[in-house]
This record gives structure tokens, sequence and C-alpha cells, in this order.
């Protein structure tokens, strides 16, 4: 835990800064959840919630640009202040675009829902679990500031990789057959491609709290070592 | 690219200053500690930390100013191109010639512009008006002064504003064609426009001098020094690239005095 500043009003705009950027990440993590819950249990009520709920996660990224943009001003942070603000503000437009792939899946349910179940919809689940567990673990290796944690998602989204080609490969197939649910599967597919992107968005998270925290740059680098 | 982040030229010497081992003693306060570091020609370093951290001692040493103060000795050595200016041989006057310096309050003589940037050559007896018009032209036009009172030369520095001022001693200050320009605080007693103009002076007086500033105003430091040196309690804690030390300084004591968590 780093020593308070000696401009207090600069801790509590930090403070609050931060208490932003966790509200959204909780946010677009639960928006996330529901969709895929809406998608799983066929509950429309649910996937409009989701919809509708976007909007605050949209609020929630102006804010954080505002209060960034208000730090840089007033304080003209440096060091680790400064990348803080840094890493912070990227990281929102991460979780934003998270919460759109959530809507994107929730918009999918609602259609989906009106129509017969497809067993083959639970092959979603385990993308969903390890999606969720990166964009977890991401989060926490910002506000724990623990690099390793954040450095070691790359590697992690590589399973979640493979889980979307293999899954795709059937719904693929199932179209290819022709059984009559074409539009449901390439529904299916795209959510799979949402959950990927998650996936991706998760590491991203992940490299912006190596730079906060070791003040390196982990983007397109073949050296993934954070010391 | 900004001037301040480029590189050295390939001909300029990056140990043109050395501070080797100094320490520095007012009577029996010592107030530098085995302070060592290489100073880079063409280039602008700045000297950062809190009040009493030595870095005006560190910088009054390196054209010895501190000598006019009685008590005070110093062990280790400072090297100016090789040269200790504690060699014997070293008279202190031409090394104040070779060391130029301006102070954090502009302090003109009550003479007028022109005989503030020649009062140097006139004690050294060089009172040829041919030579003194054109050192007033060039220092002037370096001090980016010359299009503001090439019509009014001869009229009082006083009239001149406090930023006007400061690049006029500035002007006097490389009136004698230093190679070091030290500088204390240049821009503490001006407001925020006329700071800028010095610093954008500093940025394009560094192709010609090596300048070493002492600064409390950070954002000055990444705005117009190449290296910065960061000294607490007499001691140097950090020295290296400014940009790299703003951005991810190694030391936990320059994290906490850069980011104001300093007690």
């Amino acid at each position: 835990m780093t020593s308070p500043h000696i401009l207090q009003d600069f801790d509590h705009a930090i403070t609050t800064f931060r208490g932003e950027l966790l509200s959204m990440a909780g946010k677009a993590r639960h928006n996330l959840e529901r969709a895929i819950r809406a998608l799983l249990e066929r509950n429309e009520e649910l996937a409009n919630a989701v919809i509708a709920d976007d909007n605050d996660v949209d609020d929630h990224e102006r804010r954080i640009d505002e209060l960034g943009m208000e730090i840089l001003t007033r304080f003209h942070p440096l060091a680790s202040d400064l990348r803080l603000v840094i890493s912070a503000m990227k990281i929102s437009g991460n979780l934003e675009r998270i919460s759109d792939h959530a809507t994107n899946i929730a918009k999918r349910a609602r259609k989906m829902s009106a129509r017969a179940e497809i067993q083959e919809i639970t092959l979603i689940e385990p993308l969903y679990t390890l999606a969720d567990q990166l964009l977890r673990d991401a989060i926490a290796s910002f506000t724990d500031h623990d690099a390793r944690l954040g450095a070691s998602l790359h590697d992690r989204d590589k399973e979640l990789d493979r889980m979307h080609k293999s899954v795709t490969a059937v719904y693929g197939e199932r179209i290819e057959n022709q059984n009559g649910r074409s539009e449901d599967y390439l529904h299916l597919i795209l959510v799979v491609r949402s959950l990927e992107r998650v996936g991706d968005l998760a590491v991203n998270i992940g490299e912006d709290a190596v730079f906060l925290e070791a003040a390196k740059d982990l983007r397109h680098s073949k050296d993934r070592s954070i010391s | 690219m900004p001037a301040q982040a480029t590189s050295t030229d390939a001909a300029s010497r990056p140990d043109f200053i050395q501070v080797d081992q100094f320490s520095f003693h007012y009577g029996p306060k010592q107030a530098l500690f085995d302070i060592h570091m290489d100073i880079p020609e063409h280039q602008v370093t700045a000297l950062i930390g809190p009040s009493g951290c030595g870095k005006s001692t560190l910088l009054r040493n390196l054209n010895r100013m501190n000598d006019l103060i009685e008590g005070v000795r110093h062990e280790g050595d400072i090297r100016i191109g090789g040269t200790s200016l504690y060699d014997p041989s070293v008279e202190v006057i031409s090394l104040r010639k070779r060391v130029g310096m301006v102070f954090q309050k502009y302090n003109p003589f009550a003479k007028s512009i022109y005989e503030n940037v020649v009062f140097s050559l006139r004690v050294a007896g060089r009172g040829r008006k041919t030579e003194l018009d054109e050192t007033v032209e060039r220092a002037l036009t370096d001090a980016a002064l010359w299009d503001e009172v090439k019509d009014r030369l001869h009229d009082s520095a006083f009239g001149l504003s406090g930023g006007q001022q400061q690049r006029l001693c500035i002007a006097r200050a490389i009136a004698n064609q230093p190679e070091i320009l030290l500088m204390d605080e240049p821009c503490a007693a001006l407001d925020p426009l006329a700071t800028l103009r010095i610093e954008d002076l500093i940025i394009g007086l560094k192709q010609r001098y090596t300048i070493v500033i002492v600064t409390h105003n950070m954002e000055q430091a990444t705005r117009c020094s190449d290296r910065t040196a960061f000294l607490y309690m007499g001691k140097l804690v950090e020295y290296g690239p400014t940009l790299a030390m703003f951005e991810r300084p190694k030391e936990p004591q320059t994290e906490a005095y850069i980011t104001g968590r300093f007690s």
C-alpha cells in the first residue's frame, strides 16, 4: 500500500476514480453473466434487462474519462499516478466493449428464446466459464496490483481460442447439414465469437495492469517477462 | 520528437562534467555526501529535490561559487573536460567565465540593456566598439531578446518586464561564451508565459551550452531537461534520463517525491 499524497484532494480524486472503474468492471462482468444466463435459460426478460443496462456501463466510461481528464488537469500526475490514470482509462474502454459483447449476446438470446431449444447450446457454458475467469483475474490484477497475474492471461487465453475454434467447428457442421436451424447456429457461432473477444479484452486489461504495476508495455511483444 | 528527447550529439562528451565522489561541508554541517555523476555535454540536466537537499550547493560548486563562504571544505573532485576545478592551475575567475550562472531573481545592473550585456567584457578590458556591438547582438539573439529590445538598447534594463529582465541576465551570462550555463530556479519569479519562454530558450541554448538547472518545478524538469538527478538530504538518490525517471522511477524515495507523497 502506497502512502497517501500530501495533497489530500488528490487522494480523494484517485479513490473516486478507482471506485468508478471497479463499479464499471462489476457491472460489465454482471452483464456478461446475465446475458449468458438469458441465453441458456431462454429468459427474454433478463436479456432485455442486459440490453437496457448497457447504457449504465457507457455512462461509467464517460465518467471515467471525465475524472481522468480532471486528475490530469488538476494534479499533473507522474510515475505510478500517471500510469494509474492512463491504464484505468484504457481499461474502461475494454470494459465498455465487453459490455457491448454482453448486449450482443443478450440480443441473440432474445431472438432464440422464442424458438425450440438447441441441445448443443450447452457447449457455450465452458467457454463462458473460462472467459469469466479470465475477466475476473484481469480485474483482480488491476485492483491487487498483481502484474504476474495480469501477464498470465495471455497464455491462458490460448485455451479459450482453442475452445472457440472447436465449438465453432461443431456449430458450422450443423449449418452445413442444413437441419433447418441454420440461423440459430449462426447466432451461437457469434455468441462464441463474442466470448472469444471477451478473452482478448481481458488480456488487454491484464496488460494494462502490468503497465500500471511494472511500467512495462507487453502489447505486441514477444518478451512477456514483467521484470 | 521534442528537443529534450534527442540523444547526445556524437561529438559531445557524455562525461563532460564529472562529479567524482564529491562531498561538501559548510563548517561542521555536511551538505553533500559522496555525489558521483557524469553530466553530458550539450544537454540539460535538472537537479530536483526538497529544500535543503543540496541541489543548489551542488550547482554552486560547479563554478566554485561556494568558495566565497567561510569555513567550507570538500572531498572528492569535480572535473570539467577532464580538468579538476581544484587544480592549482585553475583560476577561479577564468573558471567562472567558462561556467556562467543565472539566478532565481533576475538581477540586471542599474545600467542600460547594452551595458548589462557587455559588463563582463568591459571588466576584462575589452572595450572595442565593434566587438561589444557584435557581442550584444549575438547574446541578445541567443537569449531570444534581440527583436524585442534592438531599438532601445540604451534604455534602462529596469524598463523591461520580469521575463525580459531574466532573459537579459541569460544574455549577460552567455556574453562571454561560456561552455556551461548554471541556472538556479531561473523561472521562480516569473509568470507562466514568461516561464515557458525561458524554457523554450533553455531547450534552444543547449545546442551551444551545457546546462545544469535547479528547479522545484517538476513539470519544468520534464519539459526541458534531458536528464534529472534527485537529491535528498545531500545524497544523490537517483539520476537518469528525465522521461524514464518521471514515468517509472527506480527508487521508492524518488517515486514518493515526484508523486507528492514525500513527508
